[in-house]
């Protein structure tokens, strides 16, 4: 079961000094809330690249593959022939090819996306306040309960406007 | 008229550079969402303008049943002009629908600040422009019931996809532009939707503003892969708005008929289309920012610089127009340099001179300072501009048809009630949804608008300053 610590703050450094002391004394994992996405909470938490460019290749290559394909093997099974043109052509067809890469592409850039940000996300509201998406950031420390004093303090120290535990 | 004087918190700026433009009157995060959501609620205007809307769409529907009810004989096709109103209208509403994503995805790679507090107005436009224009091929085909015979899948009722036909191009090109659009406007609304939820109070829309927003929470790891995503939709949306009108003007290209057969047609387009399209995102901001009070989120720095765009486009277009009347020339071929005549001093002189003047003419005003930064006169403009932006669809489909290369059939086109029942019903159609979005969903983009707003911090000089 999650157990830990959340701060509401007004100011963006207070979130970002919270952010680097707690995870300078490695008291639990972090998840930082802001309105808008602010470099200085990413450089704060430090996370690895999105992986989303991963989706977005796979997505393009299968997208550009089966456009080609679907009007290569059209025009072979279903031929109108025309004297001197070659029945299937990769020029015109490039129009196919293009249109769906974009297309699955796009989608599966999308679905990386809710994928790797973990959305849906239908019932759980453990660690976060409707204040941030407002005009507040916040900082939710999952720890053990052990460590929950002093996330508090860390938290109050650096000037939460409230602090409260939740499980 | 408009007053030409600034508002005393926006400096005038002799030259606007388009990356480097602030909100100075908007100071916190909250401001921006109690100010922008306050629109949401419904005036006694909107519901004057949505009744509009709908007694218009009603005369579409009206004019739409009837032609179905009576066959497409009602509609003023006339052989051999048998595109009309449906094609013009159609071509049209998809060029209004570049503007949308060339403000959401192109500016946004070329890091335009402009475009930060009209993308959102403009991406809805371009989806319900594309539903529009998504209407007309099935109006045109007079079965509208057997529309699905468009859509090239392999079938067994002899229908054979021709995958060499630019038609079967442009049902690609415009199924894939509308899933793109909307797929865009729903995620860059997805942390918006999240806003309301949260400062919603009746249980039943907070759960549906829930379930819409997937139950986003504004975490950095959530940001973090949204804008990942978001660059990478801007990626593929900016070849695709070239592509989708490229596409549309293959579909007149590829026909050997005067006026059409030429090369430059899909970069004419294209500009043409971004430039009917600003035209329309003004006529639809302008009076927003003026009757929500929105002046200090689309500043007259921002219309100056979409003006520019505006300006930068109609020197495209108008030169293409020059360009197509030297080939015809240069190119020594009569049917073309009589065709050439007949639209600009022949049957069809009054539709290409209005064309000219709209699109050519009168936009030269921008190169004045003093009426860039007139909300007044870009409004009028933006009506010209859609005007004439119509026209030149029409001066392309009509006087090609009816003066190609077999003198013989040389004819007229007059439309009849029922085309220009479903030209304003397509107006109907358009405005309806948008009225709707706008007083249901956020109208400006929150969270980026946001961005640009410089947060609180405890300490003045912090090395942590916005960016």
């Amino acid at each position: 079961m999650m157990r830990g610590m959340i701060g509401v703050f007004h100011e963006l450094d207070s979130t970002v000094d919270t952010i680097e002391e707690l995870k300078h004394k490695g008291l639990g994992k972090l998840t930082a809330y802001s309105p808008t996405p602010r470099h200085e909470l990413e450089h704060a938490i430090d996370p690895p690249p999105s992986g989303v460019r991963k989706f977005t290749l796979f997505g393009a290559l299968a997208g550009v593959t089966f456009g080609y394909w679907l009007s290569i093997w059209g025009s072979m099974y279903w031929p109108l022939v025309v004297g001197g043109k070659a029945i299937a052509t990769w020029l015109p067809y490039t129009v196919f090819g293009f249109e769906v890469m974009v297309m699955v592409g796009a989608l599966s850039t999308v679905f990386g996306m809710f994928f790797l940000a973990g959305i849906p996300r239908l019932t759980d509201t453990v660690g976060y306040d409707p204040r941030f998406s407002h005009g507040h950031f916040g900082v939710w420390c999952e720890c053990a309960p052990d460590k929950l004093a002093e996330v508090e303090a860390v938290m109050r120290r650096h000037g939460a406007v409230e602090v409260r535990g939740e499980r | 008229m408009a007053t030409l004087v600034q508002p005393a918190d926006e400096p005038r700026r002799p030259n606007i550079a388009s990356a480097d433009i602030q909100l100075p009157a908007v100071t916190s995060y909250e401001q921006v969402d109690n100010e922008i959501l306050s629109i949401l609620k419904p005036t006694k205007a909107w519901f004057g303008g949505l009744l509009i809307a709908l007694a218009c769409l009603g005369l579409g529907i009206f004019s739409w049943g009837y032609q179905i009810h009576q066959g497409l004989g009602v509609a003023g096709y006339n052989p051999p002009v048998m595109w009309g109103v449906y094609i013009i209208t159609f071509v049209f509403w998809v060029g209004i629908g570049h503007a949308g994503t060339l403000i959401s995805a192109i500016l946004y790679l070329f890091r335009a600040g402009f475009r930060t507090t009209i993308y959102r107005a403009a991406e809805a436009m371009t989806v319900f422009a594309v539903m529009t224009a998504g209407l007309f091929p099935i109006i045109h085909i007079g079965r509208p019931w057997k529309f699905f015979w468009l859509i090239p899948y392999p079938n067994w009722r002899l229908l054979w996809p021709n995958f060499k036909s630019p038609l079967v191009w442009d049902v690609f090109a415009i199924t894939t532009y509308l899933t793109i659009s909307t797929t865009f406007l729903f995620v860059g609304l997805i942390p918006d939707i999240a806003v309301l939820r949260d400062r919603e109070t009746n249980p039943i829309r907070k759960k549906l503003l829930g379930f819409l927003s997937f139950g986003w929470r504004n975490s950095e790891r959530e940001w973090r892969h949204f804008a990942r995503a978001y660059l990478f939709l801007a990626a593929f949306s900016t070849p695709l708005v070239l592509s989708v009108h490229s596409v549309v003007s293959f579909d007149f290209a590829m026909g050997i008929v005067p006026g059409w057969h030429t090369t430059i047609f899909p970069p004419y387009f294209v500009a043409g289309a971004i430039f009917s399209g600003f035209a329309m995102v003004w006529t639809i901001i302008i009076p927003m920012r003026r009757w929500f009070g929105l002046k200090h989120y689309v500043t007259l720095n921002h219309l100056d610089a979409s003006a520019k765009m505006v300006l930068f486009t109609s020197l495209v277009v108008g030169c293409a127009y020059i360009v197509e009347f030297f080939i015809a020339w240069y190119g020594g071929i009569p049917y073309e340099q009589d065709y050439f005549w007949n639209r600009v001093f022949g049957q069809w002189w009054w539709a290409a001179w209005i064309m000219l003047t709209c699109n050519m003419i009168l936009p030269l005003s921008l190169f004045s300072q003093k009426l860039r930064r007139n909300p007044a006169w870009l409004f009028i403009l933006s009506i010209f501009i859609n005007i004439g932006m119509w026209f030149e669809r029409f001066v392309i489909v009509v006087p090609s048809l009816s003066h190609d290369v077999n003198p013989w059939q040389w004819s007229s086109y007059v439309p009849t009630w029922v085309d220009y029942g479903l030209l304003i019903g397509s107006f109907g159609w358009f405005f309806m949804w948008f009225l709707l979005f706008v007083k249901q969903l956020p109208i400006m983009a929150l969270a980026e608008i946001k961005e640009i707003v410089p947060p609180k911090m405890k300490k003045a000089h912090s090395h942590h300053g916005g960016h």
